[in-house]
């Protein structure tokens, strides 16, 4: 904890993060055989969870809650949802 | 830039672990807002699930890139109305002045400040994302809830079965106020989303701007995570949602519904509504009806 | 500087404008309302170059100005009673944010019964709200008091907004003559708003008012309370740089008034020191020996100061405008006995408690005041609380 006691109540040391990935039961999988590049599972994800990189669309896992919806929401069902094994 | 690659280029201003459960649209649609708005951007979040999550920081460590306030769940629009002011006296009217805020600090507890704001047409962004009741709280009842819903304050009951009154159309009242913006949007519909969320942000310059975005919530409602998006587009295929906007006086219907669904279709598909009777449905039936004749009156004109 | 016949509303208005505030907000309440209509005509004939915000209420004028506030601005309002109670929500907010500034409150008793009238119940029921909160007694006072209060609010060591607290009607209505500073006296004085510890900013991102842990709420606790501590200092020092410019000294937080010799002390606060003063005037040409201590500064309460003045005293009264419910007595007697405590003395003492609702203290009131002190001087211990009002 800071040593320093501001005289207002505020936060500048660092960002507060928590561990949303350990909450995943499921974890969503881009089958790229099936996926377009469309790019809707990223405008829908509601943690940012997914990047554009090197022209593909990838899911990051450190935060990804597995709610599913980038599977729902896939046009070309190229996500599955999986077992989650806890690897990052 | 379509709105695709202005999501995937643009950069998250908030910590990428919040509380919010899975599926929240609430989470989605702060991110949204925030990744346009970029980082020359004051941020105001009052009590609600979204300040629960923790954007507004812990202690010593915030919860965003950019200068966050959690005002009063009553005055966000005030507070933020003395930033704004504050900017403009020092030069500085570049600086987007938001708010992001629930249904119960819009549309109850703070609405006397908003609409005072509104009034003047301060310079801000007044984004409700509304999930349709207190769900930081609990899930009770707000103003905004729709009839028949089961909340923690309008149970199911023998006596009484769920909420009494219709919801109240909160941007239907707002775009009465003589404002710069006014608009309806849903996360299903994210390219029409994101085109008022720029929208309203240039308009935020010049007076007072005001979006209604629905949010659907999987814990209070009572449906899976995974079904966030399809609910927000039943809700908008039912005219329960319709998606319009208002600026320079006058009305459009952004995203036109030539053959709406039954709002049997909406209200089936959560637990929320699971002891609506079919007189219950009729009546919200024809309240959604009205609502989008009411609006397409006001678009023609 | 320049005599002008005033009233108290267009004194506090006066002493605002000249402070230069970045924005003023306010709400129109009896007897407040004039402040925010003379400062209105101030700034929409071009003479005061502030923003003002004419919000829906007293709740967004706190919220406006704590939003003004966070973003470095000098800020100023009044109210009165209802007002300052639909306020309470931000006006807590903006003390415990540490975000200072000046704000009148034309004291008023609160509902019900259904009263506007004059009253100390609005400002006395917040006191441990985290303001400072100093009483005032006539319109140059008020005139003074502002100005001290940015010198106040804005020092670094304190950092905690003031309330300058003036009686309804009594003052707010009263033309007095008061002696005007020049904008020029008043920019030598007041150094430019320079605060920035909490800043909404994004060239300087933060979270302004983070959740936070009771470990942690606990540190900012402790830092409010010292920096009321350190402010009796900064209002003593303020008060002796404001003699030095303007040649009007009040004394710090409390002013004495032939307590020297007394045995018996009257201990007013606000407006009813005038009258205060000619009662014991009057006793004193009866041979009573009578002092008044003239109660300024509520918070931070001045414990040591008036133990001193008490010393050796036999007995003394408070006479409140307000109530402690609960206490049978009034709020600033109970406090005065607890600033008592430790020392070896043996007082007679009483709560003395009128002018609600604005009914008259009058200078019978204040010698019933005394004569009651003087009969009860020598039994030592705690007298029933006398009311000041008419029989029926
Ligand atoms: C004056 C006041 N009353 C009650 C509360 C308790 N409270 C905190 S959040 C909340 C509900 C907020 O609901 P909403 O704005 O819809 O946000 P949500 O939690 O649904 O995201 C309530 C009632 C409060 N913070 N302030
Ligand atoms: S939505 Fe489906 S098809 Fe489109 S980019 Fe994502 S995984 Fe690929
Ligand atoms: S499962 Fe949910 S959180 Fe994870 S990537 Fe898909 S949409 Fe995002
Ligand atoms: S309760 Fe609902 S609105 Fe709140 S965080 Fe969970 S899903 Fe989001
Ligand atoms: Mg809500």
């Amino acid at each position: 904890m800071s040593k320093k006691v501001h005289i207002s109540p505020l936060a500048n040391e660092g960002m507060y993060i928590l561990d949303t990935a350990s909450w995943r039961t499921e974890r969503p999988v881009i089958n790229k055989e099936k996926c377009i590049e469309c790019g809707l599972c990223l405008t829908y994800c509601p943690v940012n969870a997914i990047i554009f990189d090197e022209d593909k669309y990838k899911i990051t896992y450190n935060y990804c809650k597995g709610c599913g919806i980038c599977a729902v929401e896939c046009p070309k069902k190229a996500i599955d949802m999986t077992p989650e094994g806890g690897e990052k | 830039m379509n709105y695709i690659e202005k999501l995937r280029t643009s950069e998250d201003m908030v910590t990428p672990g919040m509380s919010a459960c899975q599926g929240c649209c609430g989470e989605l649609v702060l991110r949204r807002i925030l990744q346009i708005a970029g980082k020359n951007t004051i941020v105001c979040v009052p009590p609600g699930c979204m300040s629960g999550a923790g954007v507004v920081g812990w202690d010593y460590q915030t919860g965003m890139k950019i200068p966050v306030h959690i005002p009063l769940l009553t005055n966000t629009a005030s507070f933020l109305s003395g930033v704004s002011q504050m900017y403009q006296r020092k030069g500085r009217g570049d600086v987007n002045m938001i708010a992001v805020a629930g249904d119960g600090a819009t549309a109850d507890g703070g609405f006397q400040s908003l609409s005072g704001a509104a009034e003047r047409n301060e310079k801000m962004l007044y984004v409700c994302y509304d999930n349709e009741g207190y769900m930081n709280t609990g899930f009770q009842r707000s103003s905004t809830t729709t009839k028949g819903s089961r909340t923690s304050t309008t149970p199911i009951g023998e006596a009484i079965n769920g909420k009494q009154q219709p919801s109240k159309y909160v941007s239907l009242i707002m775009s009465m106020h003589a404002l710069q913006y006014c608009a309806t949007a849903s996360p299903s519909h994210m390219q029409d989303m994101v085109a008022k969320i720029e929208r309203g942000l240039s308009e935020s310059k010049k007076g007072f701007a005001f979006i209604h975005v629905l949010a659907p919530c999987p814990t209070g409602w009572s449906f899976e995570p995974d079904q966030s998006i399809q609910i927000a587009k039943k809700a908008v295929a039912s005219n329960m949602f319709p998606l319009w906007e208002k600026y320079n006086g006058n009305y459009y219907i952004t995203v036109e519904n030539k053959k709406p669904i039954p709002v049997k279709e909406f209200l089936q598909s959560m637990g929320k509504f699971k002891s609506l009777t079919d007189a219950d449905i009729a009546q919200i039936q024809q309240e959604a009806d009205t609502k989008y004749e009411t609006l397409k009156k006001l678009a023609s004109e | 500087m320049k005599i002008k016949a005033m009233t108290g509303n267009t004194t506090a208005a006066i002493a605002a404008s000249l402070c230069r505030p970045d924005l003023i907000a306010a709400y129109p309440i009896t007897p407040q309302s004039s402040v925010a209509e003379y400062l209105s005509e101030l700034i929409h004939s071009g003479a005061l170059a502030s923003n003002y915000v004419t919000t829906e209420s007293e709740h967004s004028v706190m919220s406006v100005i704590q939003g003004a506030a966070c973003a470095g601005g000098r800020t100023f309002t009044a109210t009165s009673g209802q007002g300052l109670a639909l306020m309470y929500e931000p006006y807590f907010q903006m003390s415990t944010m540490r975000l200072p500034m000046v704000m009148a409150i034309v004291t008023r008793e609160m509902i019900s019964p259904c009263t506007v009238w004059s009253g100390q119940q609005d400002s006395m029921s917040v006191r441990d709200a985290g303001w400072m909160q100093v009483y005032v007694e006539n319109n140059q006072e008020i005139m003074d008091m502002i100005i001290q209060g940015y010198m106040i609010t804005e020092h670094e060591d304190v950092l905690i907004p003031i309330n300058v607290c003036y009686d309804g009607f009594y003052l707010s209505h009263l033309v007095e003559g008061v002696d005007v500073p020049s904008q020029k006296e008043v920019d030598a004085f007041l150094p430019a708003v320079h605060f920035n510890h909490a800043i909404l900013d994004p060239d300087n991102p933060m979270a302004v008012d983070s959740l936070t842990s009771g470990e942690v709420l606990t540190r900012y606790r402790r830092g409010h309370l010292e920096a009321m501590t350190k402010a009796l200092d900064v209002i003593d020092e303020v008060d002796k740089k404001f003699a030095k410019a303007f040649g009007r000294s009040y004394g710090g937080a409390i002013e004495e008034y032939k307590t020297e010799d007394a045995d018996i002390v009257l201990i007013s606060i606000g407006g009813m020191t005038g009258t205060a003063r000619d009662a014991v005037d009057m006793a004193r040409e009866q041979g009573i020996k009578v002092g008044l201590i003239k109660l300024r500064f509520v918070r931070p309460f001045p414990v040591e100061r008036i133990a001193k003045a008490l010393k050796g005293k036999k007995a003394f009264a408070v006479v409140d405008r307000s109530v402690s419910f609960g206490w049978n007595a009034g709020p600033m007697y109970t406090e005065v006995r607890a600033a008592l405590l430790g020392g070896n003395d043996k007082y007679s003492h009483f709560s003395a408690i009128g002018g609600l609702g604005g009914a008259d203290i009058s200078l019978k009131h204040m010698t019933s005041v005394i004569e009651k002190l003087e009969s009860v001087k020598s039994k030592p211990g705690q007298h029933e609380t006398l009311w000041l009002m008419k029989e029926f």
